[in-house]
């Protein structure tokens, strides 16, 4: 019982790290907006790369806690190196898929309006995800 | 090779404000340097991705790493490629103490005298390779 509770105390949030895209800093602040002010004590993250490189405790982490993963682009890296070393997420998320045509998406630092828009949404998207999980997980 | 670029990797971190210097100075050189720099993404390269491995060892390649992990030239490495050059952000703070990246999304006006410093020092050290070449 104290090992159940111990797993789903936390949600593991995994950004793209997508330097060479706007889609990348959109992913990474709609990630950090999550883990310090919408829902600070319900979750944590994971460095992408060092996941993938081998981090022994991250993939251990991620393979006793529910992840959400936070993609910029279809390759999908965070979705993938998760499954591939923890097991299947709990929910992934691609910031594409909140594009809208009409949307501006240029930049990879400093964003507009439209950027900041896509990275709210994304935020709340991963606090309802977050809240789900618990919810259902800790039924 | 007239047409090799400058290709920088920065570090991926978002949990501390250095991991943002890094990205900002990789963007800054991009910036001052168009056409000659470029960015990848780490966790593409991390994970195999073919297009991305070629990109860094058909051109020159630069590790911007944020602290002593060295992720980023840690996975270059294992990509098959060393480095033309390799920087620690933590380094140039510690000589830089009046210049502090402040936050992890802005990073403030020390962060930005940071990166301003860096990517100075980094086009210089470019433009070294660059000359050593036509010798």
């Amino acid at each position: 019982m104290e090992e159940n509770e111990k797993k789903l105390s936390k949600v593991g949030i995994v950004s793209c790290s997508g330097e060479d895209f706007p889609e990348g800093t959109i992913s990474r602040l709609a990630t950090l907006e999550a883990l310090h002010h919408k829902k600070p004590f319900d979750t944590t993250t994971i460095c992408l790369p060092l996941f993938i490189a081998g981090g022994e405790g991250d993939r251990m982490f991620a393979k006793n806690h529910p992840v959400i993963t936070v993609d910029g682009c279809e390759k999908l890296c965070a979705k993938r190196a998760t499954e591939k070393y923890s097991g299947k997420v709990a929910c992934s998320i691609n910031v594409r898929d909140f594009i809208k045509d009409s949307d501006e998406i240029k930049n990879k630092s400093n964003l507009n309006e439209d950027e900041k828009r896509i990275a709210s949404e994304v935020t709340d998207a991963i606090s309802l995800k977050v809240d789900d999980i618990l919810k259902k997980n800790n039924k | 090779m007239k047409d090799k670029k400058f290709i920088i990797i920065p570090c991926s971190g978002i949990g501390k404000p250095i991991g943002t210097t890094s990205r900002e100075t990789t963007y800054e050189i991009i910036k001052q340097k168009p056409g000659l720099a470029e960015t990848a993404c780490l966790a593409l390269l991390t994970s195999g991705d073919k297009e991305t491995i070629k990109k860094i060892n058909d051109n020159y390649c630069i590790t911007l790493d944020g602290c002593a992990k060295h992720c980023a030239l840690k996975n270059t490495q294992a990509c098959g490629k060393i480095p033309d050059k390799s920087y620690m952000i933590l380094k140039f703070a510690a000589e830089n103490r009046d210049m502090k990246p402040e936050g992890m999304v802005d990073i403030g006006e020390g962060g930005r005298a940071l990166v301003k410093t860096i990517s100075k020092k980094i086009i210089s050290d470019m433009d070294e390779i660059l000359q050593d070449e036509k010798k």
